[in-house]
């Protein structure tokens, strides 16, 4: 078992890599956790609006911010022209509105004053401006036939008051699925840097030319110690998966203990398996430390843009998740993110995620051909 | 003749190591002077100093006369170092490396030229200029190594073991360079703990242990110090305790030691011991395979001096 | 002498494989999959046609008003709010569970609308429902006030059609007066190519740490080599740093002609400024190579550690991971970015892109040319020191 040994002290050599990874993980997946809840009853979403009144302690300009503010969340900024710019560009707020002086007189009298808005163009936007758009129009019509502010506002409270009922259909909270899928997502990234990425940096090093010319002359038959090599970095691999898996359990216990969460194990586990497949053909095909720095890295963190770990996939272009198909890592977050959303989990529901581990499983099967048949060429050639 | 180095009272204090021991001496000019001794004696550590490299605590170092600092670019130019570690750029070819660091002594194109050309020559790589480091074999490497610390054609050459792992055929190339490179009037310090190179190649031998000078002079000098004068070495197959007391009782007799199947017998004097020693062997019927006489080498020198080998 | 070694340093670099992927190739590569994975997000936020279904009954039917309003909502053009299908409430349902529509509406004695989840999407269409409501309402309650009036006045002759559209002109005149007045480079994710650039300024710091390296006699045997020739240190580093800075920004620009031409980075209209920006970014990574490099005590490779974590660390601060981070910093801890030269550089970039006035953008420009001075002064002190303890 000495090649077995040698592996976990080459392996300890990169325990930096380890933790940062894995505390990134940790970075993600608590930073999610804080997202807002979602319940089973209809909820208003409320855009961030920014209120900046010239016309305070007036009725009607009061009123107008009263509406705003039940319907959004008001956000309070340094009153300066740059820090309002840079919450606007940061999406801090997503709409401004700028109440002019004398707003509430100028409307009793009859005038039409502007106010100025300012807009990120979004679909919170999009909804402040709609809520703004459509107090003013009331106002403005009830302004036509009363001439005291307490009979107009009375009047706007009045007609805004009648309201369609809501019902919900889906009985899944959400959020709670949500925050787990983008924990196992981000994960893929994770999974990736630290499984490929250590086990490509420890074989180069067995095979480092000379280092390899000792082990073939050596009396240790080549299969056993291929074989030893095999077995220590499936384990290691396993042990990488469960180190993330329990993380998960710490962070997420309510959902992961159930059938849902099984299912997110066992879809990690084989993405956790192709990972080790693609990390053994890499080191076959590329021993230099370098290049497999490089590439290792371009193969995470393109999977990690191309499939969705980073922004969510809903979000990506068509085209690139077309070429994502290719990836192993896109299946795993397909899955990933129906299990967010499944709400019975049956076979039929669950047929589509079956076949994506079946991909992954393909994937794997390929890498270990092509790997087999170049690591055979490598042998008798060189 | 003129001293082109002179070191007095130099000492070089790790923080629990006394690298260097209140050491003095002196090169002269067109000489080879051989540092010798174990690793870690403090050769290296000297040459640093004397380049101030390094900073010391104690003593003062004058190079043609004058005092070296890490300023001295007047002397620095006459100076030439080839470092026991290979010092060459990965990327730049044979020619460039050398072509670099000659230009950083000598700014004319064409005289940097023939000087590439003629330290080409010299280490006997005219068929590799276009090549890059990693092509070379180790002893091509060193002889790179070596040209491009004397490419520019200094007057005072430092080489620190530049034949550490090197391959027969590359050894007698550059050992042929640096007698040559004496010969075109270079004053050369030369350190290694291979005792047969400084014999063939020094003119005077300094002995270093421990951070301190143990001897000095020509190699010649140093054996008398010995105190033996002839060593024979032969194989037995067998030979019992009282053979051996009785070598011991031969009047010029140093020391008789027995290796496995090795007896090894120095003398203090010589005159016929090694038909004596046969007699002796014939008469007590001990069977021999191979038996050989010859002078002390340095190593034995050393071996007397401190009780341990020179290379261990 | 000068170009002696400004040629050969530059030699060095453009051979060496390893780092150039790093300087120029990696970040081009995190271009495009900054693009790749960026280029839908804004498109995602901004207003789309929503997709419902209103469910057909008598209700509806009978009701002229929601059906012209909903009519006039779902009217192609650049108001248009809703695609709408009409159907039955088998189907709609059906239509919601394969989530082809976010959700139904439905009109019996209440207005009722359905959607699967809580969304934005589904507040805009719920909000929408709630003013046609309102607005049905007001009309009735106006209508009746003008129709009581006209009664009072006993006018036998009541024109109930002409004072209902003329309610209904009211209501739906656009009286309303707003005037936006927001900037127009609001694309926030162009903060992500900002940050790239700030990172390949920064990287630029491996290339002149690699040419410092060989001018220190403890880094490497190749220093010594330097170190004992009859030329000073800081003459030859000079021209070293000059092949470094002038390979570094061959790497820019290579980046910049990418960002531009193919990914499409809006930088702003004004060129001199962005080369300005540039120069001096470089100029701080150079410079932080060489603090690196002098500074640290220790192997080759763990210098490059450091200095690519302090370059992530400071593209981290300045949004590369997430932009939100530049903003949460500038509004509570504004003093890391002050003295963080990713954030300088990508505020810059920002201030050029998003501002109309230079005020900002000449105080991160200040702001990096301080930087890099002070850490070449620094260096300066560092490596006059020219002998070592050990080597």
């Amino acid at each position: 078992m000495t090649v077995f040994k040698t592996f976990w002290k080459v392996v300890k050599k990169y325990k930096g890599t380890i933790i940062l990874y894995t505390t990134l993980l940790i970075i993600f997946g608590g930073l999610n956790m804080s997202a807002n809840n979602q319940s089973t009853q209809f909820v208003d979403s409320k855009p961030d609006i920014l209120i900046i009144n010239h016309d305070q302690n007036h009725k009607l300009s009061n009123h107008l911010v009263k509406y705003i503010k039940k319907h959004s969340n008001l956000v309070k900024i340094k009153q300066n022209e740059e820090a309002i710019s840079d919450a606007l560009f940061y999406r801090d707020v997503n709409f401004i509105i700028d109440i002019p002086k004398n707003y509430s007189q100028d409307i009793m009298n009859g005038e039409n004053p502007t106010i100025h808005i300012q807009s990120t163009g979004d679909y919170q936007a999009s909804l402040a401006q709609m809520l703004l758009m459509r107090y003013i129009r009331v106002q403005n019509i009830y302004k036509t036939k009363t001439h005291d502010e307490e009979e107009l506002i009375q009047k706007i409270n009045h007609s805004m008051d009648k309201k369609a009922t809501v019902e919900l259909t889906s009985k899944l909270d959400i959020s709670k699925t949500s925050n787990v899928s983008t924990y196992f997502s981000f994960a893929s990234y994770s999974i990736m840097a630290v499984v490929i990425f250590v086990i490509c940096l420890v074989m180069s090093s067995f095979k480092e030319r000379k280092l390899h010319k000792r082990t073939i002359i050596s009396s240790m038959n080549y299969k056993t110690y291929n074989r030893q090599l095999l077995l220590a970095s499936f384990l290691y691999t396993c042990i990488v998966w469960l180190l993330f898996i329990l993380l998960g359990m710490f962070l997420f216990q309510d959902v992961l203990f159930t059938t849902r969460g099984i299912l997110y194990m066992l879809n990690s586990f084989v993405f956790s398996f192709c990972c080790l497949t693609i990390a053994l053909f890499i080191s076959t095909v590329v021993s230099n430390k370098n290049a497999v720095n490089g590439i290792v890295n371009v193969i995470a963190l393109g999977s990690a843009f191309l499939c969705g770990a980073f922004v969510p996939a809903e979000w990506l272009p068509n085209s690139v998740l077309n070429i994502a198909h290719i990836l192993p890592a896109y299946w795993y977050i397909h899955s990933n993110d129906l299990l967010k959303k499944v709400e019975i989990l049956d076979f039929n529901n669950l047929k589509p995620i079956f076949i994506n581990c079946l991909v992954m499983i393909g994937f794997s099967i390929i890498f270990i051909i092509i790997n087999n048949i170049i690591s055979k060429h490598k042998q008798k050639f060189n | 003749m003129k001293k082109i180095i002179e070191v007095k009272n130099l000492t070089k204090e790790y923080k629990k190591l006394k690298a260097i021991d209140h050491l003095s001496f002196e090169v002269k000019e067109g000489e080879i002077l051989g540092l010798l001794g174990p690793n870690g004696s403090g050769k290296t550590t000297t040459i640093n100093c004397l380049l101030s490299l390094l900073k010391f605590q104690e003593g003062t170092i004058k190079i043609f006369g004058k005092d070296m600092h890490p300023n001295s670019y007047e002397l620095k130019r006459k100076i030439g170092v080839v470092f026991q570690e290979i010092a060459v750029f990965e990327e730049l070819t044979v020619y460039e490396n050398i072509d670099y660091f000659c230009g950083l002594y000598i700014s004319d194109k064409e005289t940097r030229k023939k000087y590439i050309e003629d330290a080409i020559q010299l280490v006997g790589l005219e068929n590799y200029k276009k090549f890059y480091p990693k092509q070379l074999s180790g002893g091509l490497l060193r002889r790179l190594n070596i040209a491009c610390g004397i490419a520019h054609k200094p007057k005072l050459i430092f080489l620190d073991e530049p034949t550490v792992a090197v391959d027969p055929q590359s050894r007698n190339n550059i050992l042929e360079g640096i007698k040559r490179l004496r010969d075109s009037g270079a004053t050369i310090v030369y350190t290694t703990h291979y005792m047969e190179e400084v014999e063939i190649l020094c003119d005077r031998i300094i002995i270093l242990d421990k951070g301190k000078i143990l001897a000095q002079g020509t190699s010649t000098e140093l054996k008398e110090l010995a105190n033996i004068d002839e060593k024979i070495t032969v194989e037995v197959e067998k030979i019992s305790e009282k053979v051996i007391d009785k070598i011991k009782r031969f009047p010029t007799i140093h020391e008789v030691n027995l290796n496995m199947n090795t007896l090894i017998v120095t003398y203090k004097k010589g005159q016929d011991n090694l038909g004596k020693l046969i007699d002796c062997l014939k008469d007590n019927k001990v069977v021999y395979s191979k038996i050989f006489s010859e002078r002390p080498t340095l190593n034995d020198v050393f071996l007397s001096l401190t009780g341990k080998e020179l290379r261990d | 002498m000068f170009w002696h070694n400004f040629k050969y340093s530059f030699k060095t670099l453009i051979r060496n494989k390893t780092l150039l992927f790093w300087t120029f190739a990696f970040p081009i590569l995190l271009g495009i999959f900054f693009h790749m994975a960026f280029s839908d997000i804004e498109k995602s936020e901004t207003f789309d046609v929503i997709d419902i279904a209103i469910v057909e009954n008598n209700t509806f039917h009978q009701n002229k008003f929601f059906q012209k309003t909903f009519e006039a909502f779902s009217q192609k053009g650049e108001n248009q709010v809703f695609h709408i299908q009409y159907v039955s409430l088998k189907k709609a349902k059906d239509l919601l569970k394969k989530e082809q529509i976010i959700g139904y509406l439905q009109m019996d004695d209440e207005v009722h609308i359905v959607v699967h989840s809580s969304g934005v999407q589904e507040t805009i269409f719920k909000y929408i429902v709630d003013e046609v409501i309102s607005n049905q309402k007001m009309i009735e309650d106006l209508a009746s006030n003008e129709i009581g009036q006209e009664y009072s006045k006993e006018n036998a002759t009541i024109d109930y059609n002409k004072i209902y559209a003329e309610i209904t002109k009211l209501v739906y005149s656009d009286t309303e007066s707003l005037d936006n007045v927001s900037k127009t480079n609001l694309s926030y994710t162009m903060i992500e190519y900002y940050t790239l650039i700030a990172m390949a300024c920064l990287y630029g710091g491996v290339i002149s740490m690699f040419v410092t390296n060989y001018k220190l006699a403890n880094m490497n045997c190749v220093g010594k080599r330097t170190s004992i020739s009859p030329i000073s240190k800081i003459k030859i580093l000079t021209g070293s740093l000059l092949a470094s800075y002038v390979v570094q920004m061959i790497g820019l620009a290579l980046l910049f002609i990418f960002t531009i031409f193919v990914l499409k980075v809006d930088y702003g209209e004004h060129i001199l400024p962005i080369f300005i920006l540039a120069i001096t970014g470089s100029l701080a990574g150079l410079s932080l190579g060489i603090v690196v490099a002098t500074f640290v005590k220790a192997g080759e490779n763990t210098k490059t550690g450091i200095l690519i974590a302090i370059t992530m660390l400071g593209c981290f601060l300045s949004g590369m991971m997430g932009i939100t981070m530049k903003y949460i910093i500038d509004k509570n801890i504004p003093i890391i970015n002050k003295i963080n030269p990713a954030s300088m550089i990508t505020d810059g970039f920002y201030s050029l892109y998003y501002y109309p006035t230079f005020h900002r953008f000449i105080f991160n420009v200040v702001s990096l040319v301080i930087f890099s001075i002070l850490m070449i002064f620094l260096s300066l002190q560092g490596l006059r020191r020219q002998k070592y303890d050990s080597i």
